[in-house]
């Protein structure tokens, strides 16, 4: 092997002359830069997609990812997984539905019952984790059955509904909606307004990441997610920084089923299966490590809309379910090992 | 290139190099990372029938250089000559390949797996699809009796002493016909009685025509084993020397680049008679029994004992890291009632753990959020939102203080040499205001420099009226350092000696538990 030290081996790739924060912003740039090219691609390819109104169609589509994805990102940040979301989520609108059906209760209390439901199984799901030391994958994946078989048994696998108008307001009405009534007699949508969940999911957003950026709870939960070890010995308490996360993430599902029941007016016990897999995923996508002590909401945020657009812009080219599927599992792949690449050193 | 089946057990017969040749001279090696020269110019030599010591603080070059030799680096610029042939490796298995193997410091075994495996792992032999595991063993077994080890290899590693897994990790190399063996910091987790084993095995290699890499911070231990030695300073070469001619001063002083007079700093405080912190009756079963003392307001006091005495133990009991079965912990004469960390750290107690990264420092956090983490409240106002000008205020004060040398407060703590990692932990524990600090192997894997900035701090903590234990099973810094030493033998204290009055001997003496018998056990 003839050798000549003129020119440097290749050793790093390019990124490697870039220090970490231009590192997090290419990350952030590359998911952002994405999502615009899906925008770009899509509005070009069908004529309907870059409307205000399905602009609030996708924003609708994704809180749900949104918002389970907010609790994801906390539950990963520690160091753990969060796979009972789906199913709680279902037992979260089921039982505000019968709160509301079979014992008449007023709307936003049975509403409030069924997050409440969502936050103990987030008890739960933290108690098995920090007091019974089960691994977050088994005690969250237990939970997920058990609160599926619940939420089935207790409806008797039948959708409940004949809810009342007032059900599905959450889901389905928005804030500043302008509507004039036209000289024919018919109602003339001036615009069609900010749909409640964006309202909430926006609010949420912003909340729990202030939380994790500026609060003390926050840096507890990276100092965990970091070195458990270490932050115990610093006086962090753990268990309780742990446990709140799960409560976080029951409790955003709960909300996310009442969302979403409330859209449909029915309660489905079958809703939200495989939503845990788009919320970990819109998650991992928006840079969350699955090791623990990084990830942020704005990141989770633009990894549920490059979800949600997907979807939505194939849907409107005519790519059938299945092709769909496999387009986001590449993209899954994609991310995380542009992800993986970022890390290494 | 793959690495093929070991071709035989027999060391390759050292004909291949000419006499007076290395086997393997590095020429001018310049390694650059973005923004940093790591190395510059290096040049470095090995014969066989050596063993050649690399000595340099954090940061000097030393693991960049080992890097570079193992193949896991490949330099910007310069030669690699093995055996009167250039070379460039393009991963740590082309290094292997032609006999160059590297020990590291944490070691790389898989704990579930069991000596045999490990040794031969990727490597199997095999009959047909199936692993041949009787030829496994015998051959796992020649190894190791080579080495003169008696471990069996049908025990699985995790069930073994971190000396014993030296062996195997040799024995690994052996196998692969390593030729060059780099060693990084093999004696810094031994007992006395492995160094001795380690280094015995060390001369078999050297009389077998092995040219051994030695790379320690433990200067005084180099005299038994070392040929050749080399400075490296700032990722620049210093000198090669004969270490018969040179001494440990000479070395320390090009390794800093300056005379160092003193190891340990003047002590400037002087013990008094206010009793800070007393500690009576704790026993945790089967760990450590009724163990007392008391720490005086201006005394560094030394818990000195051989691995596994329960010098840590006790230290993360009185922490509340661990439970307690029975005793009292009194501070400034209040006792205290210690069922967590939190307690503890409530209380005024601060516990500087042996194992920084694994106990001490979240790395993959900037530097500020470490110094902050175990007093948020101090940075943060009612609604526990964080206070950003007094969080950064509060890092700058303590960077400043301790002299930790960072670009900036946001660098993640990963990216510092040792040194400045374990500072970054005094000043976790000064912003916490804590009124005892126990340190565990402080300065282990700190380079001098560094490690005469840690004392310093010590002795001035010291005078100002903290409480300052020091855990260590260095003697020389033990006797050092402290006014007295609890010397612990089999989860007791043995002995209480004043400092200035015992010496080395006699530590050992009550560590191995041959204390006069009117000692206080």
């Amino acid at each position: 092997m003839t050798m000549t030290v003129t020119t440097p081996p290749a050793t790093g790739k390019p990124s490697g002359r870039l220090s970490d924060r231009q590192k997090d912003l290419l990350q952030k740039f590359a998911a952002l830069g994405s999502l615009l090219v899906l925008i770009v691609v899509f509005s070009l390819s069908s004529s309907a997609f870059f409307t205000v109104n399905n602009g609030m169609t996708i924003a609708l589509q994704v809180t749900s990812i949104a918002l389970l994805g907010i609790g994801a990102t906390c539950v990963i940040i520690t160091g753990g997984i969060d796979l009972s979301v789906g199913s709680v989520l279902a037992l979260a609108g089921v039982i505000a539905a019968l709160a509301v059906k079979e014992l008449g209760m007023p709307v936003p209390v049975a509403m409030m019952i069924g997050i409440l439901t969502g936050s103990l199984c987030g008890v739960v799901n933290g108690v098995l984790v920090t007091k019974m030391r089960l691994p977050p994958f088994i005690a969250t994946l237990g939970m997920m059955l058990i609160a599926r078989g619940v939420a089935l048994q207790i409806t008797g696998a039948r959708a409940v509904s004949g809810l009342g108008e007032s059900f599905g307001e959450l889901g389905n009405g928005a804030l500043f909606r302008i509507v004039t009534i036209g000289d024919d007699g018919f109602p003339n949508v001036v615009f069609p307004g900010i749909p409640y969940p964006v309202v909430l999911m926006v609010v949420i957003a912003l909340a729990v990441s202030l939380m994790l950026n500026r609060s003390v709870l926050g840096r507890h939960i990276y100092a965990v997610g970091s070195n458990a070890e270490a932050a115990r010995l610093s006086g962090v308490n753990v268990s309780g920084v742990t446990c709140f996360t799960y409560i976080l993430s029951g409790s955003l599902a709960g909300l996310t089923g009442c969302v979403l029941m409330s859209r449909l007016v029915t309660a489905q016990p079958n809703e939200g299966v495989m939503y845990e897999l788009d919320a970990i995923a819109s998650a991992v996508i928006g840079g969350t490590s699955l090791i623990g002590g990084v990830g942020t909401i704005s990141g989770t945020f633009i990894g549920s809309f490059v979800i949600g657009i997907l979807r939505n812009g194939l849907n409107m080219n005519g790519v059938s379910a299945f092709t769909q599927q496999i387009i986001i599992g590449l993209v899954i792949l994609l991310t995380v090992w542009i992800d993986q690449l970022r890390n290494r050193r | 290139m793959a690495y093929g089946q070991a071709a035989g057990d027999e060391l390759r017969a050292p004909h291949d190099v000419a006499p007076g040749e290395p086997l393997l001279a590095l020429e001018s090696i310049t390694k650059e990372f973005p923004g940093v020269k790591a190395l510059q110019g290096v040049s470095f030599n090995l014969r066989r029938h050596e063993v050649h010591a690399v000595c340099g603080e954090n940061g000097a070059g030393k693991s960049t250089l080992m890097k570079i030799i193992s193949g896991v680096f490949a330099p910007t610029s310069g030669r690699i000559v093995y055996k009167g042939e250039e070379r460039r490796f393009a991963s740590p298995l082309d290094a292997e390949a032609v006999g160059i193997a590297i020990i590291h410091q944490e070691l790389n075994l898989v704990p579930h797996l069991t000596v045999a495996e490990n040794i031969y792992l990727a490597r199997e032999p095999r009959r047909g699809f199936l692993i041949d595991r009787r030829k496994l063993r015998a051959d796992a077994k020649a190894c190791l009796d080579r080495l003169g080890v008696a471990i069996d290899p049908n025990r699985l590693v995790r069930e073994l002493s971190v000396a014993q897994c030296q062996m195997v990790e040799i024995a690994k190399a052996l196998s692969l016909n390593a030729e060059v063996l780099i060693m990084d910091e093999p004696t810094s987790s031994l007992t006395e009685q492995e160094t001795r084993l380690l280094f015995k095995v060390i001369h078999d290699l050297k009389a077998a025509g092995v040219g051994i890499i030695y790379i320690s911070h433990r200067l005084d231990e180099m005299a038994e084993i070392v040929d050749r030695v080399t400075v490296l300073r700032d990722g620049r070469y210093v000198a090669t020397d004969d270490f018969a001619k040179t001494t440990v001063d000479e070395i320390v002083a090009r390794m800093v680049g300056r005379s160092l007079e003193e190891k340990f700093p003047e002590r400037t405080s002087t013990p008094t008679n206010d009793v800070i912190l007393a500690v009576n009756g704790l026993t945790r079963n089967g760990v450590f029994a009724d163990v007392g003392f008391e720490l005086r307001r201006g005394e560094i006091l030394g818990f000195a004992g051989l691995m596994g005495a329960g010098r840590t133990e006790v230290a993360r009991a009185i922490f509340g890291a661990d439970a307690i079965d029975a005793g009292t912990v009194t501070l400034e004469g209040r006792q205290l009632v210690i069922r967590s960390p939190r307690d503890a750290i409530a209380a005024g107690l601060a516990y500087l753990s042996e194992d920084r990264k694994a106990q001490g420092l979240a790395v993959k956090m900037p530097v500020d959020a470490n110094m902050t983490l175990a007093n948020m409240d101090e940075v943060s106002n009612r609604f526990g939102l964080i206070d950003f000008a007094r969080h950064a205020d509060a890092a700058r004060k303590y960077v400043d203080l301790l002299s930790i040398k960072t670009p900036s407060i946001k660098q993640p703590v990963r990216l510092l040499s040792g040194g400045n990692q374990q500072k970054i932990i005094i000043g976790k524990w000064l912003f916490r205001k804590s009124r005892v600090l126990f340190f565990d192997e402080p300065t282990r894997g700190i380079d001098v420099g560094a490690k005469f900035a840690i004392y310093k701090i010590m002795d001035e903590l010291a005078a100002e009226g903290i409480g300052v234990v020091l855990i260590s099973s260095e003697l020389p810094e033990i006797l050092g350092m402290t006014d007295r030493v609890c010397v612990f033998h089999h989860g007791r204290i043995t002995g209480v000696l004043e400092t200035a009055r015992t010496d080395q001997e006699e530590i050992m003496r009550y560590a191995s538990g041959y204390g006069r018998p009117d000692s206080r056990h």
